[in-house]
C-alpha cells in the first residue's frame, strides 16, 4: 500500500463520514461542516490522484493542484454563503432549522450547533 | 378569382376577424358582423375548384384544399354559420359579455372552416384543436353550472380525443412516402403500413370520441343542453361534421377491410338504436335533438364502416351528401327550438309544420332530402341484415322524432300572442328553405344520382312504410311513455361520478407521498440510491 | 465526418465573442456594485441589450461559418489550457436565455424600481446584481469546453440562484434558500467527485478529448452516475425536487421566472452535454430509460399535485416540476440509440425545443401569476374571479403559456411533442408516448381551471388594489407568444442544432 492509495482511502472515508453527517444532521451548521468534509474527501482524491499520475520527476502532476485550489475557493464561497444564510436565519427566528413548521420568533435558544 | 384567393378569404376572413377582436372597440361592434364571416367560405364552395393552396417553404408546407365532399360540406356549413351568425347577432343585443361569445364564435368558425379545408396533418391537427376550444368556450357562453361542467366536459374529451389523433397521425406520417404530411396520401399509404390496425384504431377512437360515437358520447347532450341556442346548433350541425369528414378523409376506401369496417359499423348501429332508445326518455327538446345527433352519427359512422368493409369508392360522396343533409336539418330544428319556446299559440302552427317536415326528414319522409340521404348511402349498406337494421334504425328515428316535436309542441310559450325576434325567425325560415332546396340541388349537382331516380314510386313507398310504422310506435308512446324510466342527462357520465372520487382519494395519497419524499433524510438517501441504481444500469447495459 | 481534434484547438475567427458573453454581464455586475442604486437598474439595461446583440452575433457568427465557435484562453490548446465552444446546442440555449432575460428585465422595472426618495434600496439593488450574475453563470455553462470550468459555472450558478429565493427577506423564503443552497451543494460536490474520477482514470477534463478516450469501465460509470445524479438534484428532477415548491412559494414573481426558467435549465443542458458528447458511448439504453422513468413520474406525480394546489404560484411550482420531467423524456430517445444506427438529431431537436418553449412559457406564467398578486391582493386560485376584466392581456399570457404546455399547436410544446413521439414510435418504445400524452390533458386540467376560474366576473364594487403598467403585461404576452408561435421553428430552412455535431464514433465501442 503506498502512500497514494493510503491518501484515496482516506478521501473515500472522509467522503463517506460526510454524506452520512449529510443525509442525517438536522441541524443546518452541522449539514454545512458535512459538505465541507466530503469537499475534503474530494480534493484530498485529486490530491492523491496528482501524485500518482506525476510524470518522472515531478512531485505531482500540476493540473489537479492548480483545480483543487479552484475548488477550495468554490467550497469555501459556498460555506459562506450558507454560513450567511444560517445567522440571518437565526437572526429573524432565533434558531435554526430546514424544517417549515418551525416557531417563527424569539426564542431565546442558541443556535443547534 | 383564383381558387388560392378564394381559400385564403375563406379562412382568412373569420381569422382577421378573430385577430381584430383584440381591440375592444372592434369586439363591441362584432356582433353585428358575426353574419359576414362566413360569406367567403361560401363563395369558395361554389366557385373554387380543386387546386391547392400552399402555405410555406420546402422544408415544411400548410396544404389547402377541396374535394368533392369538402366542398359540399363547407357549402351547406357556410349557410348553418350564416343562419345561425343572424339567430346570434340578434340574441346578443343588450347582451353584457358579447365579448367572450363572439371570440369563441370566431375562434369555431375559423377552425371549422380550416378543418374542411385542411389537406395536411399538422394544419389540420392545429385547427382542430382551434375548434375544439373555440366550441369549449362557445359551451361555457351558457353561463350556468351545467354549462360550466359540460365545458369541462368536452373540452376534456376533445383533448384525449387529440391525444388519440396526435400518435395516429404520427405514426401515418412515418409510413408516408417521401415525408409529405398530406392527408391524401397518408390515407393511400395506410393499407401497406406496418401499423396499419394500430393506425386506424387510434383515428378512428379519436375522430369517433369527436363525431359522438357511443360510448364516447356523452359530452353531446351535455354540451348541446347547455350551451346557447344558436351555438348548439352550429355544434350539433357544423362542428360535428368536420369530424365525420376528417374521418372519411383518412380511410382508404379503394381496398376492402372487412375486419375493420364490419366492427366499425356495428359499433355505429348500436349507437343508432342507442341514441334512439335513451333519446325517447328525455323530455327538453335540446337533449332529444342532442340524442338524435347521436344517432344520425352512429349511423353515418355505420355508413362509413360498411364501405371501409366492402371497399366502396362512392362511400365518401355519399357519406358526405348524408352529412350534408343532417347538418342542414339537426342546425335548423335546433333553431326551431328557439324559436318555439318563445312562440306563442297565436302563431305557433306556422312556425311548428317546417319543423315537423324537417323532423319527419331525418327519418326519410318522401320528397324531403333524408329521403335523398337514405337514397344515396343505401348502395353502400348493400344487401342482408345491415339493410334491415337501417330500416329499423329509421323508424326509430321517425319514434324519436316525432316524440321531439311533442315535447316541442309542449316547450311553446304560454302567452298565446308573444312571438319570436324577426331575426331569429328569419334564420329558421332560411335554414328550412335551405334544408329543403339544398339536398335536391346537390343530388344532382355532384352526380350521386337524377332526380327522376329519386321521384320513382317504389322508392317513394320504400321511404314511406317506415315513417307510418314509426308514428304508429309514437301514438304507443305518447299513450304510455310515462313507464318509462327517467335517464339523466349525458347517461354514461354519471357512472362517472364513483370513479372521480376514487380519483381524488388517490390524488390525495398521491400528495402524502410527495410530502414525504421532501423530507430530507428520504431526499438525500434518495439521491445515493439513484446514483448507485443508475450506476448499476450503465454496468448493465453492458 | 468527424471533426478532426486540430480544428476544435484553434480560434475562429468571432471566437472572442463568447468571451465577450461570459463577461458582459459580470462586469455589468461589478458596475452595479459600484454604482449601486438606480445606477446599477440602468447597468442591466444597458447590459440587457448588449447581451442580447452578443447572443445575435455568435448565432450569424455559427450559421455563416457552418462550424462551432470556438476559443482557446490564453492560447493553450487542451489538455493544459481551457477550451470555450459554441455549437448549434449552445447557441440556441444562449439566444433563448438572453430574450428570456429581456423579458423578464423589462417586467421586474415596475417590481424592482428603487423607490423615489431612497437612494438605495436592498431587494431591487440584489435583483439586478443578481439577474446578470444568472445571465453570465448560464452562458458560461453554455460555451464551457471542460468540465471543470462547468463546475465552477454551475457552482456560480447556484449562489447567484440562492440569494433570488430568499430576496423577499421573510424567514421561511430564508430556510427555503438554505435549503436550495444545501442540496445543490449535495449535487455539485458529487458532480465534482465524479469529474476527479474521470481525470483519475484518462488525464483530461476537456470534453472533446474526453469523448475520444472515454469507454466503458467501472470508472466511467461511477462518474457517469455520480455526475448525472449530482445534476439531477440541481435541476429538481422527481425525486430530488425537495427544494423546488417551497422555493418558488416566497420568491417575488420575477425571481421565481429566473429560478423556474433559466436556472435550472443550465444543469439540465449540462447533462445532456454529457450524456451526448462526453458519455455517448458510456451510457446505455436502460440507464437512459431510467431517467426517463423518473421524467416519467415527476410528469404523473408533479402534474397531480399541481391539481390540488391551492394557491397559483404553488401550483405553477409543481407544474415546473411536472415540466422538468418532459425534459428528461428526451434522454432514451436520444442517447443509447447507437448501437441501432438511429439518427438521434429529431430527439435532440425535440428536447431543445421543450426546454426553450418551457423557458418563455413558465417566466410568462410566473410573472401573469405576479401580476395577479398584485392586482387581487392574494393569489388562491379558488378566488381569481374578476382577473379577466382587470388583467385580460395576462389572462390570454397565461392561457398561451399552458397552451404551449399541453402542447396545442402551433406552440414550441406541440412541435417538440410530435418530433418525440415520432422517435419513440421509431424505436418501439410505446410507453413513453403515453406519457407525454397523459402529462398533457393533465396540465390542460389545472389551466382549464385557472383560466375559467379567472374568467368569472367579478363581485359587485371591486377595484384592483393596484394598478399594474402596461408593459409588464406587454412583456409577459410577448414571452408568451415566443412559447406559444415557436412551432413556426418548423419553418426554419436551417438545422441549427446541428451545427457543430457531426456523428463521432467513439473509440471504446465494440
Amino acid at each position: 500500500m503506498n502512500a497514494p492509495t493510503l491518501f484515496g482511502l482516506c478521501a473515500a472515508a472522509l467522503v463517506g463520514v460526510g454524506l452520512y453527517g449529510l443525509i442525517v444532521n438536522p441541524q443546518p451548521l452541522r449539514k454545512i461542516l458535512a459538505f465541507n468534509l466530503i469537499g475534503c474527501g474530494v480534493f484530498l482524491l485529486f490530491g492523491a490522484i496528482a501524485r500518482r499520475g506525476a510524470a518522472v520527476g515531478m512531485g505531482g502532476d500540476p493540473v489537479p493542484q492548480a483545480l483543487l485550489i479552484t475548488g477550495i475557493v468554490v467550497a469555501f464561497s459556498a460555506t459562506a454563503l450558507a454560513v450567511a444564510l444560517v445567522l440571518r436565519l437565526f437572526d429573524e427566528t432565533g434558531s435554526v432549522t430546514l424544517a417549515s413548521d418551525a416557531p417563527a420568533k424569539a426564542q431565546a435558544d442558541p443556535p443547534d450547533a | 378569382m383564383t381558387t388560392s384567393n378564394l381559400l385564403i378569404a375563406a379562412i382568412g376572413v373569420p381569422l382577421a376577424m378573430l385577430l381584430a377582436c383584440i381591440v375592444s372597440g372592434i369586439r363591441e361592434r362584432m356582433p353585428s358582423l358575426l353574419a359576414l364571416a362566413p360569406i367567403p367560405a361560401l363563395v369558395a364552395a361554389l366557385c373554387a375548384d380543386d387546386t391547392p393552396l400552399v402555405l410555406g417553404n420546402a422544408r415544411f408546407a400548410l396544404s389547402f384544399a377541396m374535394d368533392k365532399p369538402g366542398a359540399m360540406l363547407l357549402l351547406v356549413a357556410a349557410i348553418l354559420w350564416i343562419a345561425a351568425g343572424v339567430y346570434a347577432t340578434t340574441e346578443l343585443r343588450g347582451a353584457v359579455n358579447a365579448g367572450r361569445f363572439v371570440v369563441c364564435w370566431l375562434m369555431t368558425l375559423t377552425g371549422c372552416i380550416g378543418v374542411f379545408l385542411a389537406a395536411d396533418m399538422v394544419g389540420f391537427y392545429f385547427l382542430l384543436a382551434v375548434l375544439s376550444v373555440g366550441a369549449s368556450g362557445l359551451v361555457l357562453q351558457g353561463g350556468t353550472a351545467e354549462a360550466l361542467r359540460a365545458s369541462a366536459i368536452y373540452l376534456g374529451l376533445a383533448l384525449i380525443a387529440e391525444a388519440f389523433l396526435l400518435a395516429g397521425l404520427v405514426m401515418l406520417a412515418m409510413v408516408t412516402p417521401d415525408g409529405s404530411l398530406l392527408i391524401r396520401d397518408a390515407a393511400a399509404a395506410i393499407p401497406t403500413s406496418p401499423w396499419r390496425d394500430l393506425t386506424l384504431t387510434l383515428l378512428v377512437v379519436g375522430l369517433g370520441m369527436k363525431a359522438g360515437l357511443v360510448p364516447l358520447h356523452f359530452w353531446m347532450p351535455l354540451a348541446y343542453g347547455a350551451a346557447p341556442i344558436p351555438a348548439a346548433a352550429v355544434m350539433s350541425g357544423a362542428v360535428v361534421k368536420a369530424s365525420a369528414l376528417a374521418l372519411i378523409r383518412f380511410l382508404p376506401f379503394e381496398v376492402g377491410l372487412p375486419d375493420f369496417g364490419l366492427p366499425l359499423a356495428a359499433i355505429g348501429l348500436c349507437g343508432a338504436f342507442y341514441g334512439v332508445a335513451i333519446g325517447i326518455t328525455q323530455s327538453r327538446p335540446k337533449l332529444v335533438l342532442a340524442y338524435s345527433s347521436v344517432s344520425q352519427m352512429g349511423f353515418l359512422v355505420a355508413v362509413i364502416g360498411m364501405g371501409l368493409a366492402t371497399g366502396d369508392v362512392d362511400t365518401p360522396l355519399a357519406a358526405s351528401f348524408y352529412a350534408a343533409h343532417h347538418l342542414l336539418v339537426k342546425g335548423a330544428l335546433f333553431l326551431a327550438v328557439g324559436v318555439i319556446a318563445t312562440t306563442g299559440r297565436r302563431w305557433l302552427w306556422p312556425m311548428l309544420l317546417p319543423a315537423a317536415i324537417l323532423a319527419l326528414g331525418i327519418g326519410g319522409l318522401p320528397l324531403t332530402g333524408g329521403a335523398l340521404a337514405k337514397l344515396a348511402v343505401k348502395p353502400v349498406l348493400g344487401d342482408g341484415w345491415v339493410e334491415l337494421l337501417a330500416i329499423l334504425s329509421a323508424i326509430g328515428t321517425t319514434l324519436l322524432m316525432l316524440h321531439f316535436l311533442h315535447r316541442l309542441l309542449a316547450s311553446a310559450s304560454l302567452d298565446p300572442s308573444m312571438s319570436a325576434p324577426v331575426g331569429w325567425v328569419l334564420s329558421w325560415i332560411s335554414m328550412f328553405v335551405a334544408a329543403l332546396v339544398a339536398p335536391w340541388m346537390l343530388y344532382s349537382a355532384t352526380g350521386i344520382g337524377t332526380w327522376s331516380d329519386a321521384l320513382q314510386p317504389a322508392i317513394l313507398w320504400a321511404a314511406s312504410w317506415p315513417i307510418l310504422i314509426g308514428a304508429g310506435l309514437a301514438l304507443g308512446l305518447w299513450r304510455w311513455g310515462r313507464y318509462l324510466p327517467r335517464v339523466p342527462e349525458g347517461d354514461i357520465v354519471v357512472m362517472g361520478q364513483p370513479v372521480m372520487r376514487v380519483v381524488v382519494r388517490c390524488a390525495e395519497a398521491l400528495e402524502r407521498v410527495e410530502g414525504v419524499l421532501r423530507q430530507w433524510p428520504v431526499a438525500g438517501l434518495s439521491l445515493l440510491m439513484l446514483s448507485l441504481i443508475l450506476g448499476g444500469m450503465m454496468f448493465n447495459g453492458h | 465526418m468527424p471533426h478532426s481534434l486540430s480544428t476544435q484547438d484553434v480560434t475562429s475567427p468571432s471566437g472572442l465573442l463568447l468571451v465577450l458573453a461570459v463577461l458582459v454581464p459580470f462586469i455589468g455586475v461589478l458596475a452595479g456594485m459600484v454604482l449601486g442604486g438606480r445606477g446599477a437598474q440602468r447597468v442591466a439595461f444597458v447590459i440587457l441589450a448588449a447581451g442580447l446583440a452578443i447572443a445575435i452575433a455568435i448565432a450569424n457568427a455559427l450559421v455563416q461559418s457552418g462550424d462551432t465557435v470556438v476559443y482557446i484562453l490564453g492560447g493553450w490548446a487542451p489538455p493544459l489550457g481551457v477550451a470555450l465552444r459554441a455549437d448549434g446546442l449552445a447557441v440556441i440555449m444562449l439566444l433563448a436565455i438572453a430574450v428570456v432575460i429581456g423579458g423578464i428585465g423589462v417586467y421586474a422595472r415596475a417590481d424592482f424600481g428603487t423607490p423615489p426618495g431612497v437612494r438605495e434600496a436592498r431587494a431591487p439593488l440584489m435583483f439586478w446584481l443578481l439577474l446578470l450574475a444568472v445571465w453570465g453563470s448560464l452562458n458560461l455553462v453554455f460555451v464551457s469546453g471542460d468540465l471543470f470550468t462547468l463546475y465552477v459555472a454551475l457552482e456560480l450558478l447556484t449562489f447567484a440562484g440562492v440569494p433570488l429565493v430568499s430576496l423577499g427577506g421573510q424567514p421561511e423564503t430564508l430556510r427555503s434558500a438554505l435549503r436550495y443552497l444545501l442540496y445543490a451543494l449535495f449535487g455539485s460536490v458529487l458532480y465534482l467527485l465524479g469529474a476527479v474520477l474521470l481525470y483519475g482514470a484518462y488525464g483530461t477534463l476537456d470534453i472533446l478529448l474526453l469523448a475520444a478516450r472515454v469507454h466503458p469501465e467501472p470508472v466511467t460509470w461511477a462518474a457517469a452516475a455520480l455526475m448525472t445524479v449530482g445534476l439531477l438534484a440541481k435541476t429538481a428532477l422527481f425525486p430530488l425536487h425537495l427544494w423546488l415548491p417551497p422555493a418558488h412559494a416566497g420568491a417575488p414573481a420575477a425571481a421565481s421566472a429566473v429560478l423556474s426558467g433559466l436556472v435550472i435549465k443550465g444543469s439540465w443542458f449540462l447533462a445532456v452535454r454529457l450524456w451526448l458528447d462526453v458519455f455517448a458511448g458510456v451510457v446505455t439504453l436502460p440507464s437512459a430509460q431510467m431517467l426517463a422513468a423518473l421524467g416519467a413520474a415527476a410528469i404523473l406525480v408533479g402534474n397531480i399535485v399541481a391539481l390540488r394546489q391551492a394557491r397559483l404560484k404553488l401550483l405553477i411550482a409543481y407544474s415546473t416540476v411536472a415540466q422538468i420531467g418532459y425534459l428528461f423524456l428526451m434522454f432514451p430517445l436520444a442517447t443509447g440509440l447507437a448501437a441501432a444506427q438511429i439518427d438521434s438529431t429529431a430527439a435532440v431537436n425535440g428536447g431543445m425545443l421543450q426546454a426553450i418553449s418551457h423557458a418563455t412559457a413558465k417566466a410568462a406564467m410566473f410573472m401573469a401569476a405576479g401580476l395577479i398578486y398584485t392586482t387581487l391582493g392574494h393569489d388562491r386560485i379558488a378566488d381569481l374571479r374578476g382577473v379577466a376584466r382587470a388583467l385580460p392581456m395576462t389572462l390570454v399570457a397565461f392561457a398561451l403559456g399552458g397552451a404551449s404546455l399541453i402542447g396545442l399547436p402551433p406552440s414550441g410544446g406541440f412541435l417538440a411533442k410530435w418530433l418525440l413521439v415520432s422517435v419513440a414510435i421509431t424505436t418501439a418504445q410505446w410507453w413513453w408516448v403515453l406519457v407525454m400524452l397523459v402529462g398533457g390533458l393533465l396540465t390542460s386540467a389545472y389551466v382549464f381551471i385557472v383560466v375559467v376560474r379567472a374568467m368569472a366576473p367579478p363581485s359587485e364594487g371591486w377595484t384592483p388594489r393596484a394598478r399594474v403598467p402596461y408593459y409588464q403585461q406587454v412583456a409577459v404576452l410577448a414571452l408568451a407568444l415566443c412559447s406559444f408561435l415557436l412551432g413556426m421553428a418548423a419553418f426554419c430552412p436551417v438545422d441549427v442544432a446541428r451545427i457543430g455535431r457531426a456523428v463521432v464514433p467513439e473509440i471504446g465501442w465494440p
